[in-house]
């Protein structure tokens, strides 16, 4: 690790940590708000079609799953295959709670996000504490996806089974109109997102790099692994969570497809192949470019599901690092370009031991 | 309660086929395979055009289990290549990615050209009479084929050079190369003999339930959850490992209904990884 | 009969082995010596094809082997006793011995020489090889590799942690072995019972050929006293 900081420094490590203050602040904020602003623009171009805006909320929301995602796995090689189940955790906590509870809705909201955290850690403290590899990590949390999934059908009383649940709460207001619910959904990703970049900056990151680049190394020298694999879960689940509750409030009716594993972890790992897992602005990308291609795709039907599963094999064969960084790295490599290698790290998942 | 747990036992030794397959060729070759249920369901298909073309059950059958064995081969001449340059857990992870592209790129394909197709082997006659529960004719039959399969593998893997020499792989890879063994050409054969599993539980599977093509997740899933709180590697711990949860899963759903029951036998898995990742009958690494 | 050349082989880029050159005639008995670390697993790893060399050529009975896998080398006449052994834990004492003889099957004549040269083995034939004291097993695998009636065979370190008696045995039965005409490569950090074996040895520091001669050369130059036979 300590080499490949030196050599996009010319320092050593020492004095990485004050550098990179308020200087890269403004290069780590820069294209954030770039691409907040691009995607502020969507409704001005979109707006009139119910369906298309409907698309563009759901891509969001996908967007804040991508990103917690790429947090618990990118940061610190967790496997968590239970995306969808920690969304609809919060998803239909906050709706339960709302509706039957009878709980504001920002409560209702801020209560299911901190229950998703909450099993997110806890998922990650089982795995921790059992030492259970990158295999068994996405075992388990995809038996907790699978169990989650029938506590919705079997649970009907409460959650209103296969055909799902009509909210009430926030019926008529803002929430559910798709402009003002895009731009809350928005909200939501531009904080993922500087959260995620200053995690990234924060001593937090530096354990992160640390970690999932030798696990052995940085326990040695005083990482405590656990605590950190716990802490990048808890923080990504609530993201989870958060945007799962709000897409539930916004959309006013969810059931076990909005938070399923087919609908939501598949989709959510073909945008991480898209967009490269690990940085920062990957998820975002990546969520994008699938949204629109998927949606240009439509009238293929099912056979877009041919499309990626190919492109998963491509793009995991040939182009690990994310179709949009490999792009991104070849324009960097122009002649004219500077050196710099980018931030981004390929994930645990494609470095060869040994 | 003898019906439930017949029920269970039937249950539970389909769901040892399954997981029979995915385990010796992730014992074997460290390869997780998460196409599996999406084999089976090919075959199911070949088996269902082969009757709708006019040949009897039979002979149908035969030939799903030579598509299967077939799918296995390609399997290994071509998705597995890139995987087996990789070792440990790289390998486990490209596998599982490359494969799960694969059943993607199946079940794409089949939804979409034959989203109503499914495979449904009608036994006929009446009920027969276990231990005093009436049982159904396809259920039983499935359930002795899966018992006969069972056998078969059991006095292969013990009696037979070949089966020895496959067994050694998964015992040391190392020292069996050290006596003249070549892993990969075993692992090869695994993989034939893991397809004509997969054939094998759809042919079974069809003459209890029909099998429709969006079957291959829930195949996949429970292969994988039964091979894992069983053994990696270890047949028989894949058939413990598929009563034990079949007859919990059967005895969960007559109290509590089955969405919950699945809950239970989700759990009950769990539980197993966690208090023994290794499995009931694995080997401690 | 063995004429390795020029080896260089390592891990992940990293030579372990440098420039090391030896043969072995038909029927001697050769050592390599040499501490922990001092390349020697290395460098049969790489002769037995479990590990790629960097560079450099074996050649066995006239034939290339370098660079083929090791269950084709073994196929040739090697057998090779590894470090740590390898045996198949949850198989029978039997069953392990049949492997050996992979792909044919067990000859009884081959089989009752193992069992001669092993008597333990035969009251173990029905045991779990994985359950067996660490001398048992390195029985074990010596018979093992013995059951394709090799050439050549090759031991890394068959004397760790077996206690002195059985040490000895261990080596009783090489030289039995030796009578029979069989060749023999053995690398050794017991120097002493190694030397009193073999013809001649090679002394291995650093991935490096030190020194070479016959043991009577070797047991008599005072580099080797002091750092391998105990003496100041």
């Amino acid at each position: 690790m300590s080499s490949r900081l030196t050599r996009a420094t010319g320092t050593s490590l020492i004095g990485v940590a004050e550098r990179r203050s308020s200087r890269s602040l403004l290069a780590m904020l820069a294209p954030i708000a770039l691409v907040a602003a691009a995607l502020a623009l969507v409704p001005l171009w979109l707006g009139g079609s119910r369906v298309m805006m409907g698309v563009a909320l759901l891509g969001l929301a996908f967007a804040g799953y991508a990103i917690g995602f790429n947090l618990i796995f990118g940061s610190t090689g967790q496997l968590f295959l239970c995306v969808g189940a920690l969304a609809g955790v919060a998803g239909y906590g906050g709706a339960i709670l709302a509706d039957r509870g009878g709980l504001p809705i920002l409560v209702s909201i801020l209560l299911a996000t901190l229950a998703a955290g909450l099993v997110g850690g806890l998922l990650s403290w089982i795995a921790v504490r059992r030492s259970l590899g990158v295999i068994f990590t996405g075992i388990i949390t995809l038996i907790f996806s699978l169990t989650f999934e029938n506590l919705l059908f079997g649970l009907g009383q409460l959650t209103g089974g296969e055909a799902g649940f009509q909210i009430s709460s926030g019926a008529g207001t803002f929430l559910r109109e798709l402009t003002p619910g895009y731009y809350l959904m928005l909200a939501l990703v531009v904080l993922f997102l500087v959260v995620h970049g200053l995690l990234r900056r924060s001593h937090i990151g530096w354990g992160f790099r640390a970690l999932r680049d030798d696990g052995v190394a940085a326990e040695l020298t005083g990482v405590n692994v656990a605590r950190y694999r716990v802490y990048a879960a808890l923080i990504g689940a609530a993201m989870l969570g958060l945007a799962g509750a709000t897409y539930a409030f916004t959309r006013g009716r969810i059931s076990p497809t909005t938070f399923g594993f087919t609908q939501v972890d598949v989709v959510v790992l073909v945008m991480l192949a898209f967009g490269g897992i690990g940085s920062l602005l990957g998820p975002i990308l990546g969520a994008v470019t699938f949204t629109a291609i998927n949606e240009v795709l439509i009238g293929f039907g099912e056979l877009r599901l041919l499309a990626y599963g190919a492109l998963i094999i491509i793009l995991f064969l040939w182009i690990p690092r994310g179709v949009i960084p490999t792009l991104g790295g070849l324009w960097r490599r122009r002649p004219s370009s500077s050196v710099d290698p980018p931030d981004d790290t390929p994930a645990p998942a494609r470095r060869e031991p040994g | 309660m003898t019906a439930i747990i017949l029920d269970g036992i039937v249950l539970g030794l389909q769901f040892g086929l399954l997981a029979a397959g995915l385990t010796l060729v992730y014992g074997l070759g460290g390869v997780l395979n998460l196409a599996f249920g999406e084999m089976a369901v090919i075959t199911a298909m070949v088996v269902l055009f082969a009757m709708e073309a006019g040949v009897p059950a039979a002979p149908a059958v035969g030939l799903g289990l030579v598509a299967g064995g077939l799918l296995g081969l390609v399997f290994d001449l071509t998705i597995l290549r890139p995987v087996y340059r990789r070792k440990h857990e790289a390998r486990v992870l490209l596998s599982l990615l490359l494969t799960l592209g694969v059943a993607f790129m199946v079940e794409g394909l089949l939804n979409w050209r034959y989203p109503l197709k499914a495979l449904s082997l009608q036994i006929g006659g009446g009920a027969i009479e276990i231990l005093g529960v009436p049982m159904r004719r396809g259920s039983l039959l499935a359930s002795a084929i899966t018992l006969v399969a069972l056998g078969g593998l059991f006095l292969f893997f013990r009696s037979t050079a070949l089966g020895r020499a496959i067994r050694s792989v998964i015992e040391d890879e190392e020292g069996a190369q050290l006596v003249g063994i070549d892993p990969h050409l075993m692992l090869r054969l695994i993989l034939i003999l893991s397809g004509v599993l997969a054939a094998l539980v759809a042919v079974t599977r069809s003459m209890v339930t029909p099998v429709n093509v969006k079957a291959g997740f829930g195949i996949t899933v429970f292969a994988l959850i039964v091979t894992v709180v069983g053994g990696l590697g270890t047949v028989s711990g894949a058939f413990l490992a598929g009563v034990i949860l079949g007859v919990v899963s059967s005895i969960a759903a007559s109290y509590i209904g089955t969405f919950l029951s699945l809950v239970i036998l989700l759990m009950a898995a769990a539980l197993t990884i966690l208090i023994r990742p290794s499995g009931l009958l694995g080997v401690r690494e | 009969m063995l004429e390795v050349s020029r080896i260089y082989a390592g891990y992940q880029g990293n030579d372990v082995v440098h420039d090391v050159s030896f043969h072995v005639e038909e029927g001697e008995a050769v050592m390599i010596i040499g501490s922990n670390g001092a390349g020697k697993t290395t460098l049969f790893r790489t002769m037995c094809g479990l590990l790629a060399a960097s560079s450099g050529k074996v050649r066995f009975r006239g034939e290339e082997i370098a660079g083929l896998p090791a269950q084709h080398i073994v196929r040739r006449g090697i057998g090779f006793v590894p470090a740590e052994r390898h045996l198949f834990p949850r198989m029978t004492v039997q069953e392990n011995l049949s492997l050996g003889a992979y792909p044919k099957r067990p000859d009884p004549e081959t089989m009752s020489v193992v069992i001669d040269l092993f008597p333990r083995l035969a009251e173990r034939r029905r045991q779990r090889a994985g359950t067996m004291s660490g001398g048992e097993q390195q029985m074990l695998a010596v018979g093992r590799a013995l059951m394709s009636r090799p050439r050549l065979l090759v031991l890394d370190e068959p004397t760790t942690g077996l206690a002195p008696k059985l040490a000895h045995e261990a080596y009783e039965a090489l030289q039995v072995l030796r009578r029979q005409g069989l060749t023999l490569l053995v690398a050794e950090q017991q120097v002493p019972l190694a030397m009193a074996f073999c013809d001649r040895g090679y002394v291995l520091e650093n991935g490096f050929v030190r020194l070479e001669g016959s043991s009577q050369q070797l047991a008599a130059d005072p580099r080797v006293r002091t750092a391998y036979l105990g003496v100041t």
